[in-house]
């Protein structure tokens, strides 16, 4: 199942709506970084609120989206993990994965986060 | 406290303590009937002549009753029957004594002083048969270490007993979290972090941070007097769960002690925002939330 990634103003949106399989997942990085330098786009919000898992996989795979991302310059806010989701991948060792990927409450906070960072004006963290 | 039969005949086999035992003692039955007061009034003689004494029997009417007791517990020695009934009553007798608070060095003192008085009065009556004292004594030895056995167990198990409450006390204490101000929790961690109260912690704190939308989480730990490698991985996970939800977490109250204990057991708290105390830590998280208000796009440096 494709993700469908949207665009909004210099940011691209993807939304995970259900769980998907590992290729599917390739494919997500594989497409964003293709936009990211095509559309030009600043920011990428990667949304997995609707994820009741983030297993070993996923989690090194966003890792290296969101670092392929900014290699085409470009910054990856993670947003929408739940708490059971958080608290799960805390016990299963695998919050150290995503050390380097920003991450926000929903879509709104991530857009601000993007915000920030587009504008320079926070540089904390 | 309960001591299983299967415990006593272990405790009896191990002070050697068998039939003949029986036999000796029960010999003593009319000797110590003959003793009973006269030891006992000694002993307490002896007993009010320190100030732990006097302490103790102001209330002479619960002097009197005391002795009573003793003087029961002095028959009991020779009765010739030390079944359960005859531990449950020494477990009893240990038990009154911890709980009025009796001094475990009184105790001891007491028996003591009843082996010296009684041994004394064994060779008076037997002069001419010191073999027969001799046997006497050892058998009446091994039951009286029986019996201190047995009261030193009831110390020990009441005051194990008021530590697991105590500990369970600490443990039990709820950890709010405290919304301080628009985005911002506060959670002040008092006492003891053991595994189920840090998980409970980190669940709790993960649905307030969705709750009230937060994005610094000010983790106080003034409170909490020790921390092991255990502890700061409870921490380091509460603090990881939290940034996953897009929650910054800042540290406050590191000890001395506990930074220092921190640093030599090499624990790395490295990725962790750690300050001195919760002042600094609400000043750093006012003006990280200024800058998230600020969404004008105009950059403003922080004011420190």
């Amino acid at each position: 199942m494709a993700v469908p990634i949207l665009r909004q103003g210099p940011y691209l949106i993807a939304t995970v709506m259900a769980a998907i399989e590992d290729h599917d997942w390739q494919r997500l990085g594989a497409d964003l970084v293709s936009l990211t330098g095509g559309d030009r786009a600043k920011g990428v919000l990667l949304d997995v609120t609707n994820l009741d898992v983030l297993d070993s996989f996923a989690a090194r795979t966003l890792a290296t989206i969101a670092q392929t991302i900014r290699l085409r310059g470009a910054m990856t806010v993670l947003v929408g993990i739940q708490p059971e989701v958080a608290f799960a991948m805390v016990q299963l060792g695998l919050a150290g994965r995503l050390a380097g990927i920003a991450t926000a409450l929903d879509l709104v906070d991530g857009m601000a986060t993007l915000d920030r960072s587009v504008h320079g004006a926070w540089r904390h963290g | 406290m309960g001591v299983t039969p299967e415990e006593v005949a272990e405790r009896k086999a191990f002070l050697e303590f068998d039939d003949r035992d029986v036999g000796h003692l029960q010999e003593l039955t009319g000797l110590a009937q003959q003793y009973a007061v006269p030891v006992i009034e000694a002993f307490y003689r002896h007993l009010l002549s320190f100030p732990v004494g006097q302490e103790f029997f102001e209330d002479r009417a619960l002097l009197e009753r005391v002795k009573q007791a003793q003087v029961r517990y002095f028959l009991d020695l020779t009765t010739g029957d030390y079944g359960p009934d005859y531990v449950e009553n020494r477990l009893r007798i240990g038990a009154v004594h911890e709980r009025i608070g009796l001094p475990v060095d009184a105790d001891l003192g007491m028996y003591n002083f009843y082996l010296r008085d009684v041994s004394k009065r064994l060779f008076e009556a037997w002069r001419d048969k010191p073999e027969r004292v001799l046997t006497a004594i050892q058998s009446l030895l091994k039951l009286v270490f029986l019996d201190i056995g047995l009261a030193l167990d009831t110390y020990i198990d009441h005051r194990e007993r008021t530590i697991r409450l105590q500990q369970r006390a600490i443990s039990d204490l709820p950890t709010p979290v405290l919304q301080l101000r628009e985005g911002l929790l506060l959670v002040p961690i008092v006492g003891l972090i053991d595994s189920s109260r840090a998980r409970q912690l980190t669940e709790q704190l993960l649905q307030a941070i969705r709750a009230n939308r937060a994005k610094v989480v000010v983790l106080d730990i003034t409170g909490v007097q020790a921390v092991d490698t255990k502890v700061a991985n409870h921490l380091v996970q509460t603090m990881e769960a939290s940034r996953l939800m897009g929650a910054n977490v800042i540290v406050s109250g590191l000890s001395p002690e506990v930074a220092q204990t921190l640093v030599v057991l090499g624990i790395d708290l490295g990725n962790v925002r750690t300050v001195g105390d919760l002042q600094v830590a609400i000043d750093e998280a006012d003006r990280f939330l200024g800058y998230q208000a600020d969404r004008s796009g105009v950059a403003r440096q922080p004011e420190s």
